[in-house]
């Protein structure tokens, strides 16, 4: 059997990717690391779950309508976001969880030779997909832990087609106002795409946070993403969805491919939007308690922290965060080490219960003991 | 590093004693095209006549050998693909007990004439019943200029940037006229080669320079394996601000490597104190110099990942010492039990030996498992011992199962295990340090 050559059939750009590799499945971990439980503060999940209408959807989807195909570009759910968000449903375009749209959107605009602006210490994945594309990915150094819009806006070149932001940013929770987004989108003026990533959205109770929503009308270069994976936690079902100016969603949408949110997803994301029995408000009644109760602990512990909005914090320990990882897995405490977006000996913690919390704080006080 | 058509030479010829001139001229006309000396050209042209003769005649006679010539501008290395079934090239080791006494001994010369001869040799099994053996030549370039660099000292901000070739040549430059250190690579006396190293691609370098463009310190990181990242330094040459310049190139040096496909950041020539706390301590090397002093150097590694644990195989001798490792490091591993159980072993083992005179050093690896691994590791020691070197390192692979079994080998032969790198082979890679006094 002649083997394919790998070295032509493959682009160089994709071959010199090296592959996310994500972490085992936790009873793989818990066997790896010895712990008998494992408390979730890496991904920035929900601990309260989805709204309980999803939760009844879950509970309620009929096993036979498993051989049935969803509706292949999520139609109801578009109608209801658009319906939120006073848009055309034409300008939704629903994914397999925000990962997704953001392929979408690189694919749709970009070709070898481009470029897209991210900056340094963001959300990885949009400086990934740009990569294996063989689209450079142009990272600029965030000042004082925020977006440089001047930084941004100077690097823009004849070649660049989209810039991300991630508002507010994961992981320093910092945001950009609506004055300052709003002089970027002018700065940019039409002639590149801009992403807000609005993933953390939801959590954010600022006054002078900006909905992108709000001004798709008059910018027509501007695509929100949103994500059904954080606050209104179904993450395990990969739903999140991209809203912009009709012609940009008619081009991207050819590089959408259809059918790839499964139907309990899409049942799911409309009854959380739907949802009035006050899970919002819950959920940041939670992340508040969480996040006064560390910046206290971790200032006793004098270990620095980096606190802004989203159900996260970063807390700088005085050594490796990735030594810290494991030591804390042993105690059955899972964080994000942040070496990997590029914050050495820094980590993200997911903002949880008080006894997850109290928990945390007694293993990391163990660990740097 | 990036290949592209222009660094490769290929040759594709029936293993026949006739092909044997096409072969030599074509490697040592591409290592002379390449930039390779005179000399050193003519070395590489004679370790493949040596190579394909024993092929045509002992290996796969009348089969297609693929011979690529490669340009790593700072070496030449000289690849041979070729189908096997069987392979006995027991003579590619170092320490090869040739002699003339008899036409199989004489056949098997050749091949030690060829190891010899080159700077560096590697044998791997590829797909299909392929072996795939390369051998390389570095290209001789000129020392470090002995004329003093005048330290900086500038008192201004400095930043961290990727220097230009004579950025990189002046940060080398002052490295060699630093302190001397027993463990420095000795790319770092020669300018010349890490220059063309760097536009190679086999390492990178960046540097803390003033307003003015000075040079104030430096770091140089190269992939030690596929996965882990080797880092010489960071050096500072500004009296009073080394603990600053240290940080910020640490720094840098870590968010450079963060998102690459590196899982793992490892310092095995000494840390400073003001790096140490970004590191974990692997283990301590002796290093004894050829008077016979020893300096202990501390070995550093930190994951850039979460560890996403492995699998280890290992024989029960060496079972103790890495449950204590692995827990002191906090690494998940599962150890898997390797035993002899009677199977038959054939054919004559390989193990690869770099030597670093200048540094009495010499690293051994095995390439090819066989029968004979405690009389090859002895010919090793023996040899080695022979030829006045006064460290030697072994590593095995715990990834690699057949590796295993030379663990009560070596522990036989004076070796102890000296430290374990995580990630730096198919699994993690433990380094075997021999012990003088025991010998």
């Amino acid at each position: 059997m002649i083997e394919p050559n790998l070295d032509l059939l493959v682009p160089a750009y994709v071959r010199e990717f090296e592959p996310y590799i994500p972490s085992k499945p936790d009873p793989e971990l818990q066997k790896l690391y010895g712990c008998d439980h494992l408390y979730r503060l890496n991904n920035n999940e929900n601990p309260l779950g989805p709204p309980p209408g999803a939760q009844e959807v879950i509970r309620r989807f009929a096993p036979p309508r498993g051989a049935i195909y969803p509706s292949g570009d999520s139609y109801y759910l578009r109608c209801e976001i658009a319906a939120c968000h006073g848009i055309d449903p034409d300008q939704v375009l629903v994914g397999n969880g925000a990962n997704e749209v953001i392929a979408f959107v690189i694919k749709a605009f970009c070709t070898q030779g481009d470029n897209i602006i991210t900056a340094d210490k963001t959300f990885a994945v949009y400086e990934w997909v740009a990569v294996f594309s063989g689209v450079e990915a142009k990272v600029i150094p965030l000042r004082e832990e925020r977006f440089d819009d001047q930084a941004m806006l100077h690097s823009i070149d004849a070649e660049t087609k989209v810039i991300f932001l991630c508002n507010p940013n994961n992981p320093t929770g910092t945001y950009w106002s609506r004055d300052v987004l709003r002089a970027f989108l002018d700065d940019v003026g039409g002639k590149q795409i801009v992403v807000v990533d609005e993933a953390y959205f939801e959590f954010v109770e600022a006054d002078d946070y900006p909905n992108g929503m709000s001004l798709l009308k008059e910018y027509p270069n501007l695509i929100v993403f949103r994500t059904f994976s954080k606050m209104y936690g179904i993450a395990g079902l990969r739903i999140g969805y991209l809203a912009g100016d009709l012609k940009v969603v008619d081009m991207i949408r050819r590089t959408c491919v259809v059918y790839s949110v499964n139907g309990i997803a899409q049942e799911a994301a409309l009854a959380c939007l739907r949802d009035e029995t006050g899970h919002i408000r819950r959920t940041r009644n939670l992340v508040r308690e969480g996040k006064d109760f560390l910046r206290r602990e971790m200032a006793a512990l004098s270990l620095p922290v980096i606190v802004g909005e989203g159900n996260y914090l970063i807390v700088k320990l005085p050594g490796s965060d990735t030594l810290a990882y494991r030591k804390l897995m042993h105690e059955g405490i899972m964080i994000r080490p942040m070496t990997g977006f590029r914050y050495p000996n820094h980590i993200r913690v997911t903002l949880a219960p008080m006894a997850v919390m109290e928990a945390f704080v007694a293993a990391l006080k163990k660990i740097l003991a | 590093m990036s290949k592209n058509s222009e660094r490769i030479i290929a040759l594709q010829l029936q293993a026949t004693m006739s092909f044997l001139p096409v072969a030599t001229q074509c490697v040592e006309t591409a290592a002379t095209i390449f930039g390779l000396g005179r000399e050193e050209s003519l070395k590489i042209s004679l370790a493949t006549e040596e190579i394909f003769s024993y092929l045509s005649s002992n290996v796969c006679q009348g089969e297609i050998i693929d011979i690529n010539c490669v340009n790593g501008l700072s070496y030449i290395r000289v690849e041979f693909r070729f189908p096997v079934s069987a392979i006995n090239m027991g003579a590619l080791n170092i320490a090869a007990p040739v002699t003339c006494a008899s036409e199989d001994d004489m056949t098997q010369m050749g091949l030690a004439i060829a190891s010899h001869s080159v700077d560096r040799l590697n044998i791997v099994a590829e797909r299909q019943n392929r072996i795939c053996l390369t051998i390389e030549k570095d290209k001789n370039y000129p020392q470090a200029p002995e004329a003093a660099i005048s330290p900086v000292d500038s008192t201004g901000a400095l930043t961290v940037s990727v220097p230009d070739i004579e950025g990189v040549k002046r940060y080398v430059t002052c490295v060699a006229q630093g302190p001397a250190d027993p463990l420095r690579p000795p790319f770092f006396n020669y300018p010349g080669q890490v220059a063309d190293m760097v536009t190679a691609g086999d390492c990178q370098i960046l540097t803390a320079v003033d307003a003015k463009g000075e040079c104030a310190g430096g770091v140089l990181f190269r992939f030690l394996t596929s996965r882990i990242i080797e880092m010489f330094g960071p050096h500072g040459f500004h009296d009073g601000r080394e603990g600053e310049i240290a940080a910020m190139l640490l720094d840098a040096c870590i968010t450079n490597t963060a998102r690459t496909k590196a899982i793992g950041l490892v310092s095995l020539t000494g840390l400073s104190v003001s790096s140490q706390a970004q590191f974990e301590l692997l283990g301590l090397i002796k290093h004894y110099a050829t008077e016979g002093k020893a300096v202990e150097i501390q070995a550093f590694y930190r994951l850039l990942h979460e560890d996403p644990g492995c699998m280890v195989f290992t024989d029960e001798c060496l079972k103790d010492y890495l449950r204590q490792e692995y827990a002191r490091l906090f690494l998940a591993r599962e150890i898997r039990d390797v035993r002899n159980q009677g199977e038959t072993k054939t054919g004559a083992s390989i193990f690869s030996t770099e030597v670093r005179q200048v540094q009495s050093l010499a690293n051994l690896r095995p390439l090819w498992p066989g029968a004979d691994f405690d009389a090859n590791v002895k010919r090793h020691i023996n040899f080695l011992k022979g030829e006045s070197i006064a460290n030697i390192f072994f590593a095995l692979d715990l990834g690699v199962s057949w590796h295993a079994s030379l663990s009560p080998v070596l522990l036989n032969n004076h070796f102890r295990p000296a430290l374990i790198i995580p990630f730096a082979g198919l699994a993690d890679l433990v380094i075997f340090q021999y012990d003088r006094t025991e010998s």
